[in-house]
């Protein structure tokens, strides 16, 4: 016999059917498991462990390695520094990232165009976009100090990066503003376009001006895109590595967690301590994404 | 359905974890190779392959065929940058994975891997004291008895000046001693030859400590003793008035101030070959030739020599940081990677690779033979710039730690050192604290050990 009744008559869908969303699916959940999945929970696991290869055998360490790792005073420094790639990161591109998307809402037949240029920077990879970054730093031949020099700010050429701490950090993290911000605008003009004319009608004839609402209108219902714009800032900002990398190299002025991170595990090699400080990184991200959420996210319906 | 979904889930981690735990199963050991006698290699299996993962160009293919024509052993070559390969060895073998029959041994992991066994001990094959006459850096890849790999270069640090350069500022004659070098730098500096002439890569990376340990020989010592200790302290020892000189030569004005975030490459390409600066005091040998006198690159072609490093009262020693070839552990076909490194180091072969033949059959990069022998061959058919000099400063060249070689623990050292020359440079720090601070970690990680 093939499938049941329902009430009106018509056959049940065969049993054999009900599995094929989940057979379409495990490609995707056998991805996730293997690269996201497996890695995490051995991570968090590991990151209890002496892995080392200088010092055998792996055992069981409890918390040591994260002792260690709050004793380090490079670890502390680094984790500094991310802090103020984060502010940097998220402020400047969730900044620009508005602004933008607020150009880009206004209809134009150059937008297309606009919108293409915006993304580029997106498009390009990090390490590409911090070497065209360091010819413009570049204290002999660099842009930066030529205009500067041609504007009569300075006289003679200036180093950026590699002595001060936080202008380093800014000029850095000013590079993957560049990169990222593009993101940012596209996820705030998803949730700009979302906003329903009839509001701002409204709100005009109630006698608000351009400011009024902006305030108003816009930013209260564009909530949901900042913050989704943000977390995402949040996440490659405390991630930063090809930046500082290529910019800054291992100098511990503008080294970032993600550099401390490679350092101790590929350096040092000591897996151990570099699998708990990834797990930190982890639990930091969730805890200030969460953060975030709650500050900035607000349900919207229209 | 949930319960599918974890039943899926869980048969990928299964799935996986095999793959994980297969791979170690692939590694397989040389224990065929080695029962072979001391200086006999066993005979490779034709029609096999092996894989070498390796910082330089490959070899022409037509050079790599006449390997495979008197073996019977293919090769596929795998070219990675420095820094992602000496990250992919130690990711393969904490995983125990395979990933290459033949790699890089750098100078200065040798202490490294012989504590974590990561590479095959090649005694039984290679006579290290027979070798020694014309390899003179072979004991830079030996630690504790154990031979790990075999110089396939042989590079050191040495002095290079622009003698255009330094005789537009009247300097005559090369610098006998660190003092008149020191004066000729000012000398050039004051005429206004160059503006900032000496060349010191402030970027905090590898080549800053090995400028370091370079002057600290010019200045009669070395970093660290034959048990470790710390040799740069006092503000009377070489390592310190080393450090000193280099800060100093900075905040003067003798270095450019871009140099703060300058690696030694770099340095290198965009100031030496230039004209930008007249001198390095720790450049690498070869760089004469594959970098200053290639009209392609460079502005400063038949104008930048190699001199006898400046010492103290003369000339000072040269310090090696050869590359070496070795086995990881995990190889899958030993036998084929011992006839290649045989191959790849014979005397003849090593000139190849600097040019006998002509640019076509030339490794791209390749700084120096290994081999003396190689090195007479080219100076005879007068093949590379200054091969007589770079024969004699060779023959003189002796291994940053003497004695018992690289300490396992030379990567964190490493990045103590350039970690704090680079804040004392930029002015985080004084000479004396970045002392303390890499004496305070070079005792921690021996009392770690």
């Amino acid at each position: 016999m093939s499938g049941e009744r329902t009430p009106t008559g018509r056959k049940r869908p065969r049993k054999r059917g009900r599995f094929l969303p989940y057979i379409l699916l495990s490609p995707l959940v056998l991805f996730i498991g293997a690269l996201a999945l497996y890695p995490t929970i051995l991570t968090t696991v590991q990151a209890f462990f002496t892995v080392n290869p200088m010092d055998p055998p792996t055992r069981f360490s409890g918390l040591a390695n994260f002792r260690a790792l709050f004793h380090n005073s490079f670890v502390r420094q680094s984790a500094a520094n991310t802090a103020l790639y984060i502010v940097v990161g998220v402020g400047l591109s969730t900044l620009f990232g508005l602004g933008i998307a607020l150009v880009l809402q206004r209809r134009s037949r150059w937008r297309g165009v606009v919108l293409a240029l915006v993304v580029l920077p997106w498009a390009l990879p990090a390490v590409v976009e911090s070497v065209i970054w360091g010819w413009i730093y570049d204290p002999t031949f660099g842009v930066l100090n030529s205009v500067l020099k041609s504007l009569g700010l300075i006289n003679s050429d200036h180093v950026w990066i590699g002595i001060g701490r936080i202008v380093s950090i800014v000029l850095i993290e000013l590079v993957q503003v560049w990169q990222i911000t593009p993101l940012a605008a596209l996820l705030i003009l998803a949730a700009l376009q979302s906003i329903p004319q009839e509001l701002y009608e409204a709100a005009r004839v109630d006698g608000a001006g351009r400011w009024e609402m902006f305030r108003r209108v816009t930013l209260p219902l564009v909530r949901p895109g900042l913050a989704v714009a943000m977390v995402e800032s949040l996440i490659l900002s405390l991630n930063v590595f090809d930046q500082v990398y290529v910019l800054n190299g291992f100098a511990p002025g503008g080294a970032s967690i993600m550099m401390q991170t490679y350092q101790i595990s590929f350096n040092n090699l000591n897996f151990g301590q570099g699998y708990a400080l990834s797990l930190l990184a982890t639990f930091a991200t969730m805890l200030l994404s969460l953060l975030i959420l709650a500050v900035v996210y607000r349900r919207v319906e229209f | 359905m949930p319960v599918l979904l974890v039943v899926v889930l869980l048969a990928a981690l299964v799935v996986l974890a095999a793959a994980c735990g297969s791979s170690t199963s692939t590694s397989s050991s040389p224990s065929a190779a080695a029962t072979t006698s001391s200086g006999v290699l066993p005979s490779p299996t034709a029609g096999s392959s092996i894989t070498v993962v390796y910082h330089y160009p490959a070899p022409p293919k037509s050079v790599l065929d006449q390997f495979t024509a008197q073996t019977g052993v293919k090769v596929s070559w795998v070219e990675v940058g420095w820094d992602n390969l000496q990250t992919k060895i130690a990711t393969a073998a904490t995983s125990n994975t395979y990933f290459a029959d033949l790699t890089d041994v750098d100078w200065s992991k040798v202490g490294q891997y012989y504590k974590t066994k990561w590479f095959m001990p090649l005694n039984p094959y290679f006579d290290a004291a027979a070798l020694k006459a014309d390899m003179p850096q072979i004991d830079t890849f030996a630690s504790n008895g154990q031979q790990l790999a075999l110089p396939f270069d042989s590079s050191f640090t040495v002095t290079t000046l622009n003698t255009k350069i330094a005789k537009a500022a009247g300097v005559t004659g090369t610098p006998a001693n660190l003092t008149d070098y020191t004066n000729a730098l000012k000398q050039i500096k004051a005429k206004g030859a160059v503006p900032n002439p000496l060349d010191i890569p402030f970027a905090a990376a590898e080549g800053l400590s090995t400028y370091w340990y370079q002057l600290t020989a010019a200045y009669g010592g070395q970093v660290l003793d034959a048990s470790y200790a710390p040799q740069f302290t006092s503000p009377s020892s070489a390592g310190y008035k080393a450090l000193q000189w280099m800060v100093d030569a900075y905040k003067s004005g003798l270095v450019p101030k871009a140099n703060i975030g300058m690696a030694d490459y770099q340095g290198f390409t965009s100031e030496m070959a230039p004209g930008r600066v007249a001198s390095v005091f720790s450049d690498y040998s070869g760089s004469v030739g594959s970098i200053y006198d290639v009209p392609s690159s460079s502005k400063v072609t038949g104008q930048v020599q190699y001199i006898p490093t400046p010492g103290v009262s003369g000339p000072a020693p040269n310090l090696s940081n050869p590359d070496g070839v070795g086995i990881p552990v995990t190889a899958k076909n030993v036998a084929g990677a011992l006839a290649f490194i045989k191959w790849f180091t014979d005397t003849q072969q090593q000139a190849i690779w600097a040019g006998l033949n002509g640019s076509s059959d030339v490794i791209s990069g390749f700084p120096l033979p290994a081999r003396v022998s190689s090195l007479q061959l080219l100076a005879q058919g007068n093949k590379v710039s200054g091969a007589s000099e770079l024969m004699t400063l060779l023959g003189s060249s002796r291994a940053e730690f003497p004695g018992p070689g690289a300490p396992p623990w030379y990567s964190q050292f490493s990045n103590a050192v350039y970690t704090n020359i680079h804040q004392a440079a930029a002015g985080a720090e004084t000479v004396q604290q970045a002392v303390t601070n890499i004496a305070t970690e070079v005792n921690q990680l021996k009392a770690s050990q």
